[in-house]
């Protein structure tokens, strides 16, 4: 195999098909490298854990044909620290060289017998608007637990329903819901649970105007943007009721600008330290964040609010609560909440499509 | 090496706890003291063979160890008592926290708390629940009773097992006894409340 590309577009090629490939010892030696394919000026990367799939191809000039694994991270390194320009590559039995300007490199590739054989997607291919399905990804996915102990909760739920697509994600402490209306990409009232991480990755990879296809099977799912595919496999198991959640009712609600809130709380929170809660105190037309971290010191800040409902002290993990409100589209949010012991929820002012429910944390 | 239960490990000089090879009791070792070199044939009962040879027999000695005494793990004991000095309500509804590891003359009592009647509470925390704890307990409440102004003390024995002799014992001593689960206990994330 022989081509030559630029730096650049390699480099970003390894870098996103790498992401894929596993670094964990223990697992099939092979799946730390990344699957090289050269057809007719076609470059094709492909990086897997099994789990996860990323592969994507780029124009190249092309000398020579061929088929080579070699390690991903390592590559995509050099290939990175290469200075700008042409980079030549060629790989021989047992042997990949790369070269650019004056800098020479040689790697021990790894074996392509081993290499997982890719299997070609199946299903109905449906197309989606990229930028309408990243934004919502962009909302959802950080609610999805990273604790593979409940391997449910690291998945985002996408389910059908009667007026469009809806996306779930929580790990118990918090829960997003974005409803995506007039998109169709299940029969309705079929679901499937995707990997957040999968998500993740699919977000980076979406943008701008780029049209999404996405193909569902059974047990994975195929996303298609350009010339990259990200395959995952689905999570198998029965998904959490959300639904009874969501409270019915809410007696006080909160109005406040969103950035404001952002930025109070981005000062607050250094001093909620050692997982110490932030404090939001409701009452009249100020919305008061208080942060105490015992033997360090406290912080406070009031900002403008209206609030309809009975003065009380709710208390969260500003990590979460941040997460929440950045999540959120708009100028001005709504926090609505029952009491400073049930889940409260977030939401954008004239936004409904999204929200964020949080429990709080108990306080003295 | 070969347990008095009868399982066989070959050990190197390496790899920690992990045998280069083992067969697990029950089985039946056969000595062959005829060839040379020597043999051992041990056979279990699905008749699967595992054959020694000894080249060089450099010692030979045997060593009668007892009964098992069990695995007593500290840390587990101190984070139990951790968790349970953070929690004392789940050792009995409306106790509070006097103090952790309360000194006496004759050692520290593991927790001392105070019921809703302000009725002094100590708690004696063991991983397995045996007389002896329950007998340390009493000497530890004898101690404190010497300082009257405390008033009537009561004793509570917690562990994540009890035996059943010493909830016996504990009950004949006018002691209550609780059995707590660990993971339960490590799972309360003190002010985390959750969804579901």
């Amino acid at each position: 195999m022989k081509f030559r590309c630029e730096r650049e577009i390699l480099a970003e090629a390894l870098a996103t098909a790498g992401r894929a490939a596993t670094s964990r010892s223990g697992t099939l030696p092979v799946l730390s490298g990344v699957r090289l394919d050269v057809k007719d000026g076609d470059l094709t990367v492909t990086g897997t854990d099994l789990e996860l799939t990323i592969r994507l191809s780029v124009h190249v000039h092309s000398d020579q044909n061929g088929s080579a694994v070699v390690p991903a991270r390592l590559v995509a390194d050099i290939v990175k620290a290469l200075p700008a320009g042409a980079v030549e590559v060629s790989i021989a039995d047992d042997e990949m060289s790369i070269s650019a300007g004056r800098s020479q490199f040689s790697v021990r590739p790894l074996s392509l017998s081993d290499y997982p054989a890719q299997v070609e997607p199946g299903g109905e291919p449906v197309t989606l608007a990229s930028a309408e399905v990243g934004n919502a990804l962009r909302q959802v996915v950080r609610a999805a637990s990273t604790d593979d102990a409940r391997a449910v909760l690291t998945g985002v739920l996408i389910a059908s329903e009667d007026d469009g697509l809806k996306m779930v994600a929580t790990d118990s402490y918090r829960l997003a819901v974005r409803n995506l209306p007039q998109s169709s990409i299940l029969a309705t009232g079929q679901k499937v649970l995707v990997p957040g991480r999968a998500l993740a990755e699919l977000q980076r990879i979406l943008s701008g105007d780029d049209e999404l296809t996405v193909r569902l099977g059974t047990r994975e799912a195929v996303f298609e943007v350009g010339a990259t595919r990200l395959t995952t496999r689905l999570i198998e198991g029965e998904y959490p009721n959300y639904r009874n959640l969501l409270p019915s009712s809410h007696p006080n609600i909160l109005t406040v600008g969103r950035e404001a809130l952002l930025e109070a709380l981005r000062r607050v929170k250094i001093l909620a330290q050692d997982s110490t809660p932030v404090r939001l105190t409701l009452g009249g037309d100020t919305l008061q964040l208080t942060a105490i971290t015992q033997d360090v010191g406290n912080a406070a800040e009031e900002i403008d609010a209206s609030y309809d409902g009975a003065e009380m002290t709710v208390a969260f993990n500003p990590d979460y609560l941040a997460a929440g409100i950045d999540a959120i589209d708009g100028d001005e949010i709504t926090l609505a909440t029952m009491d400073p012991m049930k889940p409260a929820v977030l939401r954008g002012v004239g936004h409904d499509e999204y929200l964020y429910l949080l429990m709080p944390v108990r306080v003295p | 090496m070969v347990k008095a239960d009868g399982c066989v490990a070959i050990h190197a000089d390496g790899g920690a706890y992990k045998p280069l090879n083992w067969m697990n009791a029950p089985n039946t070792i056969a000595e062959i003291t005829d060839g040379d070199p020597r043999q051992w044939v041990i056979t279990n009962p699905k008749k699967e063979t595992l054959t020694i040879t000894l080249y060089e027999v450099i010692s030979d000695s045997a060593h009668e160890l007892g009964d098992d005494p069990g695995l007593q793990k500290d840390g587990v004991e101190a984070h139990l008592q951790e968790l349970l000095a953070t929690s004392p309500h789940t050792i009995e509804d409306g106790l509070t926290l006097v103090r952790r590891e309360y000194p006496t003359a004759i050692g520290p009592i593991d927790l001392v708390c105070r019921d809703p009647d302000n009725v002094v509470v100590a708690i004696e925390v063991k991983r397995r629940g045996d007389i002896d704890g329950v007998e340390q307990l009493a000497r530890y409440i004898e101690r404190l009773e010497l300082d009257s102004s405390l008033g009537a003390i009561r004793g509570v024995f917690v562990a994540q097992s009890i035996k059943p002799q010493a909830k016996v014992l504990a009950e004949s001593r006018g002691f209550t006894w609780v059995e707590v689960d660990y993971d339960t206990l490590r799972g309360i994330a003190p002010d985390e409340l959750r969804l579901f």
